[in-house]
């Protein structure tokens, strides 16, 4: 027996949905800009990307690889591929599921536990891997590597791989939703845009547009310092810079060590009750850097749930009962 | 004497050393496993991936378009 089912169609108004991606970001419907009032007296806001259906800011670029890979009929026959740190994985598997596309995922060893369970609840193959995976000849970035393998592996046949690093569908992705977002919500009116070196879609992608609107807009890019554990960021001193990586739309980068990042992530919970992962505090640190910023957007790129058991480290036996 | 067997024909690294650790990983000290690739890249990989786990590679055999290696798991790591 069939259901009947009502004719009731998406309606953004009424926050009322015909299918979970409806809600993917966009000018439409963008994800929130809060301004922080008591971290500082500065005019800075913060782009609330955890607001996303998959959790984070990684779904607009997950929904712009798959849509890529899907025109060009590279998934035609094959399954999906992608080293990830666990934000674009997780959307990609949500997206890719609802296209009957089977996802494997090479994700660095040290990435917390919290996002490799989402990923397997999601249905996902995953494949720990430790960073410095191939003794010789290849860069620090094992789960790449380990993803093109498996990608160029038996001719190529089995799977194809989204390439987040050098796809330029990850820095559209950005230059066509969350670049004129940021331009809308503040009228024009932002000054400084700070965001993390990671795939660098995102900086190469609001970058690019922002200087397009308006070429005086200082883009600062955050580096984390060798070892640290902001999962998201990338040290170029460890790893290869992206191939899709701009540095014409960069004017600046703020390095930012992980004391800093966790100490500004423990203050936004704290002073604005804004539940963050850690990259976010590593992106206000780097605003605590700088002076004269006029209105200044940052990225929060995920919430601080994926990330409870780095935060438990952090705290120790703060907030516990000293007894 | 072989404990286990491992064949990574047509993969190419770093899978087969991806493969090699996680079934010398789970193997007891002394066993010894057969690894056979296909990828010329091995040749400088699994040796060095022996010498980073402590592993002992016992054998390294070039045959026509593959190489075959027997590597006996070291002390517990």
């Amino acid at each position: 027996m069939t259901t009947q089912l009502t004719d009731l169609e998406t309606d953004q108004h009424l926050r009322r949905y015909d299918d979970i991606r409806d809600l993917l970001p966009g000018p439409d419907n963008p994800t929130p800009l809060v301004r922080l009032n008591r971290i500082t007296n500065a005019d800075w806001y913060l782009k609330i990307e955890w607001m996303n259906p998959f959790g984070s800011l990684k779904d607009r670029t997950a929904a712009y690889l798959l849509a890529g890979m899907v025109e060009r009929g590279e998934l035609d026959g094959r399954d999906l591929v992608e080293a990830t740190s666990g934000n674009t994985g997780i959307a990609l598997a949500a997206l890719a599921g609802l296209l009957g596309t089977h996802l494997t995922v090479t994700i660095p060893d040290g990435v917390p536990e919290e996002k490799k369970v989402l990923l397997r609840m999601l249905g996902a193959e995953v494949w720990p891997t430790p960073d410095d995976l191939c003794p010789v000849d290849h860069p620090k970035d094992g789960a790449i590597a380990l993803a093109r393998s498996l990608a160029a592996s038996e001719g190529g046949s089995r799977y194809a791989m989204a390439n987040q690093y050098e796809s330029e569908d990850n820095v559209k992705a950005h230059y066509e939703t969350t670049g004129p977002e940021i331009w809308n919500q503040t009228e024009g009116r932002v000054r400084t845009f700070v965001a993390g070196f990671g795939t660098c879609g995102t900086i190469t992608g609001i970058g690019r547009f922002l200087k397009e609107q308006d070429p005086s807009i200082r883009v600062i890019g955050i580096e984390p310092q060798k070892g640290h554990r902001l999962p998201g960021l990338k040290s170029f001193e460890e790893a290869k810079q992206p191939s899709i990586l701009d540095w014409s739309v960069i004017d600046d980068v703020i390095h930012v060590d992980d004391e800093a990042a966790y100490a500004f992530t423990k203050r936004l919970y704290r002073e604005e009750s804004l539940m963050v992962g850690p990259s976010t505090g590593a992106v206000v640190a780097a605003l605590d850097q700088l002076r004269d910023t006029g209105l200044a957007v940052g990225i929060s790129a995920d919430s601080g749930f994926k990330y409870t058991s780095y935060f438990a480290d952090v705290l120790g036996d703060e907030g516990l009962p000293q007894i | 004497m072989i404990d286990e067997k491992l064949d990574t024909s047509g993969l190419l690294c770093p899978l087969p050393v991806y493969k090699a650790s996680t079934v010398l990983s789970r193997m007891e000290p002394g066993q010894v496993l057969e690894l056979v690739c296909t990828d010329p890249g091995s040749l400088a990989d699994i040796p060095a991936l022996a010498r980073q786990r402590g592993d002992i590679l016992r054998n390294v055999e070039e045959q026509p378009g593959r190489q075959v290696f027997l590597i006996e798991k070291g002390p517990v790591q």
